[in-house]
């Protein structure tokens, strides 16, 4: 006795399946953490960039708010917990405080993103930067707080403006890489 | 086992917070167990060490190349200069021979104590740790030197830092310049004891300076054997006023770009005897015998 299959809907296309398939699919989904995982361990080497230790959380932030706000799915809370104790580990800053702003730039960006996702460039772009003034002076707040006394905040200004900066870049770059190696498989 | 959609929806609704809880634990945590984070982030600088060290090789190079280089264009002004600074320091040499001379002949007659030569390793900076919050750089050591929390790193030219913490295979270092680095110092010239307090800008302050003693612009600053670990005489740099009344020191070391340190061991150097602080007491429990009282008085 014969059992039922139904026929193909559309004879000839089928989703490839295999080992191969699903490496290939593997690595292009894990590309924005792999991203911001190489970006902390490189930022951390004595590179003698000026502005190196600034530069770090700023492209970090710019990187889980614009992946939280577009493809959540490659950026989920796990991935930003673990990215951030990473971050923690490399700085040499008070414990957990990156991890703390970096949940909370991803909480912002993916309670936001259904309003996010439509507006304008320009738009993002200032939203972002509020979020980054408030997630600063969070920090700064907290280094206070922990260290016992005020801080020099003119670093956290920089931390801020540079972040601010370098969105443009890191957003011409997340298209790229969301066009042509995340879903680059699909199309192919 | 399955679960709803609906269960599944709110779980993961609720795995955000918690993770903001965990992040807010993990502050605690380190502040109330320092020891745990220090131990994680020093055995990951550890297995970073080698990679760093390669990466800061090339640097080393270019920057060794670039100066040559430069050298090599300034050659003809910079023998000018020193063959004039030559004919000063061979007047200086003269000086310092006869000096040491002089030095070695009243040291003889007064019986002096030779100070113990302190042991040293010498490590490569290769990483700097610096932060919106600390001056730091880590040292990578060989896995055998026996370097110790509270050893004093120092360069070619002067005091750099204090080794705060030790890995297998690193040392962090701890600069003058970070917010929470407070030293004894003494000024050379007006020989006044001074607190050189960092707050994480290139020149450190003087803080705590005899009021009627100010330091003098220029004068050269060294350490005080105030505390253990510290030897005194150990050279800092010289003073310098950004504005008046406010004093810092410009570092001798150059501490934008420390490349080599040497750790120096003073922890047993000098160690004062327990003194209980008081004069003892006569034996028999008696009180201290107060000088005769003169009976010739007045009414005498």
């Amino acid at each position: 006795m014969k059992t039922f299959t139904p026929p193909p809907i559309r004879p000839g296309i089928h989703p490839r399946s295999g080992l191969g398939y699903r490496i290939d699919h593997g690595v292009r989904s894990s590309v924005p953490f792999l991203f911001v995982f190489f970006v902390t361990l490189v930022l951390s080497a004595p590179l003698n960039l000026p502005g190196q230790v600034e530069l770090m959380p700023a492209i970090i932030m710019a990187t889980i708010f614009l992946w939280s706000v577009f493809v959540p799915a490659l950026m989920p809370s796990l991935a930003v917990f673990v990215l951030g104790i990473w971050a923690d580990i490399l700085s040499f800053g008070p414990a957990g405080v990156m991890l703390l702003m970096m949940l909370i730039v991803h909480g912002v960006a993916l309670s936001g993103r259904y309003t996010l996702a439509r507006v304008n460039f320009f738009i993002l772009w200032l939203v972002f930067g509020v979020v980054m003034v408030g997630v600063t002076a969070l920090q700064w707040v907290l280094c206070c707080a922990l260290a016992l006394h005020i801080v020099e905040f003119l670093p956290f200004v920089f931390e801020t403006v540079l972040a601010f900066g370098s969105f443009p870049v890191l957003y011409t770059g997340f298209v790229w890489t969301y066009r042509f190696v995340v879903n680059n498989a699909d199309r192919a | 086992m399955p679960v709803s959609i609906q269960f599944r929806q709110a779980l993961g609704k609720l795995v955000l917070p918690a993770l903001i809880l965990v992040a807010c634990g993990v502050i605690l945590l380190g502040k109330a167990d320092r020891g745990l984070i220090e131990k994680l982030r020093m055995n990951t600088a550890d297995l970073l060490a080698p990679a760093y060290g390669l990466v800061a090789w090339p640097q080393e190079k270019l920057r060794w190349v670039s100066g040559n280089l430069q050298d090599i264009r300034n050659l003809e002004a910079e023998n000018i200069r020193l063959r004039a600074e030559n004919v000063s320091l061979r007047h200086w040499y003269d000086v310092a021979a006869a000096l040491a001379d002089e030095n070695a002949t009243l040291k003889a007659n007064l019986h002096w104590i030779p100070d113990n030569a302190p042991t040293f390793v010498s490590g490569r900076v290769v990483r700097d740790t610096s932060g919106l919050y600390a001056r730091a750089v880590l040292l990578a050591l060989n896995p055998d030197t026996a370097v110790r929390k509270g050893g004093i790193a120092l360069d070619g030219a002067g005091l750099v830092g204090r080794v705060t913490e030790v890995g297998r295979r690193s040392a962090r270092v701890l600069l003058i310049t970070d917010s929470s680095s407070r030293l004894p110092v003494t000024l050379e010239s007006s020989h006044a004891a001074a607190i050189m307090a960092g707050d994480n800008s290139a020149l450190p302050r003087i803080i705590f300076y005899p009021q009627d003693n100010v330091p003098i612009e220029g004068e050269r600053v060294v350490t005080n054997g105030e505390i253990e670990s510290l030897p005194a005489g150990l050279p800092v740099g010289h003073v310098h006023y950004l504005r008046p009344g406010q004093p810092v020191v410009v570092p001798a070391a150059d501490l934008d770009h420390v490349d080599m340190l040497r750790v120096f061991d003073y922890e047993d150097s000098v160690v004062p005897p327990d003194a209980p602080g008081r004069v003892p007491l006569p034996a028999g429990g008696g009180a201290m015998p107060l000088p005769a009282h003169p009976d010739q008085g007045l009414h005498g």
